[in-house]
């Protein structure tokens, strides 16, 4: 597989939304708009790439059967480690993408791709692949947030352009279930082609 | 790697203790660095309800109420070039109404003009309701704040419109905004109790917001703590 096709998988082929259907509960928990979305995607990437690269490091150090809990309190430190890095010393990033931090932990999109790839590849190969489904991962979920805030809050990324009353029930969690389930349709329909 | 029992307990028990050891040594080197970035972000709140900065201004005191686990704190902010009142920025939480996920904090600019306070500016310290519905509230212009921003704040009825009140719920979160108008409440009561002027007669109490008999009914307790003290 070349590098490039590393990336562009995780985009379509095996979107991790989509098509993986990984990490469920942050993708509807934070969908409920456009900015939001985007915000969980941005920091998952970011968590991803670098819990790949770890994972593809010492990869060899650990022995088969106890391999998941090793990479869970690899990840789990990791992650609580850049939280207090970052609200320590950049607070303004710390303010806009903080909340999503914790639920970056649980996302099993971090462990499936170390599971899935990190543990079977280089660390530059895992690198790629973080970006790859990272990338995948903030455009579904801007996709799904975008949809969400357009029905139920008449606006996108914040701007409102339809006043009065909109369909409330797209900001809340069944509007979620149901523009998730649309969108996939769509997705697997096109990708198909 | 094949597994053995030596090796899975070796590679789980140094995986696990560097984790812990760079885990506390992270929590102990940021801990200062998040407090004072914390308390800068509250000293900006301050300056911000009350529509001036850093620069022009200096709190001159704080002065802090507790009340049960919950604590107000009514900052009096001057003019550093001559010594004139700002205002007060008042940080206080929702007492008796919780939001739907948690108590919110606000910190509330109050501004006197001609001896009447002026609500001048509001802003969300902490809050951790839904996203979209009663996260809101951190928006600017929403609903809440046009509905109290340049308000006597005599005047304000602390409830939402539908059970009488003065302000005008989100869309979809009439608990988060009850939760506001109470906090809003709350900062009030601290102002009047902070400048000396919570009535503190019977009949006023009987007519009062709840946020001054909250703070009336509490008063007891704050002595017993101080005897305990001596």
């Amino acid at each position: 597989m070349s590098k490039l096709q590393i990336i562009t998988k995780g985009i379509l082929k095996e979107n991790p939304t989509f098509v993986l259907v990984l990490g469920m509960c942050p993708t509807l928990g934070v969908t409920s708009s456009a900015i939001n979305g985007m915000g969980m995607g941005v920091a998952t990437m970011a968590v991803l790439i670098m819990s790949n690269m770890v994972i593809a490091l010492i990869k060899n150090l650990i022995p088969d059967k106890v391999r998941i809990p090793a990479f869970i309190v690899v990840i789990a430190s990791f992650v609580t480690i850049i939280e207090m890095l970052m609200q320590a010393y950049i607070p303004s990033l710390y303010a806009a993408l903080g909340v999503f931090i914790p639920l970056i932990v649980v996302n099993c999109i971090i462990l499936g791709r170390a599971e899935a790839f990190a543990s079977k590849n280089g660390v530059l190969d895992s690198a790629l692949d973080g970006i790859g489904i990272g990338l995948g991962f903030t455009l579904s979920l801007t996709a799904i947030g975008a949809v969400r805030e357009v029905l139920g809050a008449g606006s996108i990324f914040g701007y409102s352009f339809a006043d009065g009353v909109m369909p409330l029930l797209f900001i809340l969690a069944p509007g979620g279930f149901l523009v998730l389930g649309y969108l996939m349709v769509l997705f697997n329909k096109v990708a198909k082609r | 790697m094949k597994s053995s029992l030596k090796n899975m307990v070796l590679v789980l028990f140094t995986i696990t203790a560097i984790s812990a050891l760079l885990v506390g040594l992270v929590q102990d080197m940021t801990k200062d660095a998040i407090a004072t970035a914390n308390q800068q972000a509250k000293n900006i709140a301050k300056y911000n309800v009350l529509n001036t900065t850093a620069e022009e201004s200096t709190v001159v005191a704080d002065t802090t109420r507790l009340i049960g686990d919950f604590q107000i704190t009514v900052s009096t902010v001057k003019r550093t070039a001559d010594d004139s009142l700002v205002g007060y920025a008042v940080e206080a939480p929702s007492i008796t109404k919780s939001g739907y996920a948690d108590r919110i904090v606000l910190m509330v600019g109050f501004v006197e003009e001609n001896g009447i306070a002026k609500v001048n500016g509001v802003e969300v310290l902490s809050q951790k309701e839904t996203p979209g519905l009663g996260a809101n509230m951190t928006k600017e212009g929403n609903s809440l704040e046009r509905s109290i921003v340049g308000k006597d704040a005599a005047d304000v009825k602390f409830s939402v419109t539908k059970e009488g009140g003065s302000f005008d719920a989100l869309t979809g979160s009439t608990i988060s905004s009850r939760a506001y108008a109470n906090a809003i409440e709350t900062a009030y009561a601290g102002y009047l109790w902070a400048t000396g002027r919570l009535d503190t007669s019977e009949e006023a109490l009987e007519a009062a917001p709840t946020g001054a008999s909250m703070l009336q009914q509490n008063e007891p307790e704050a002595q017993k703590g101080e005897e305990c003290n001596e």
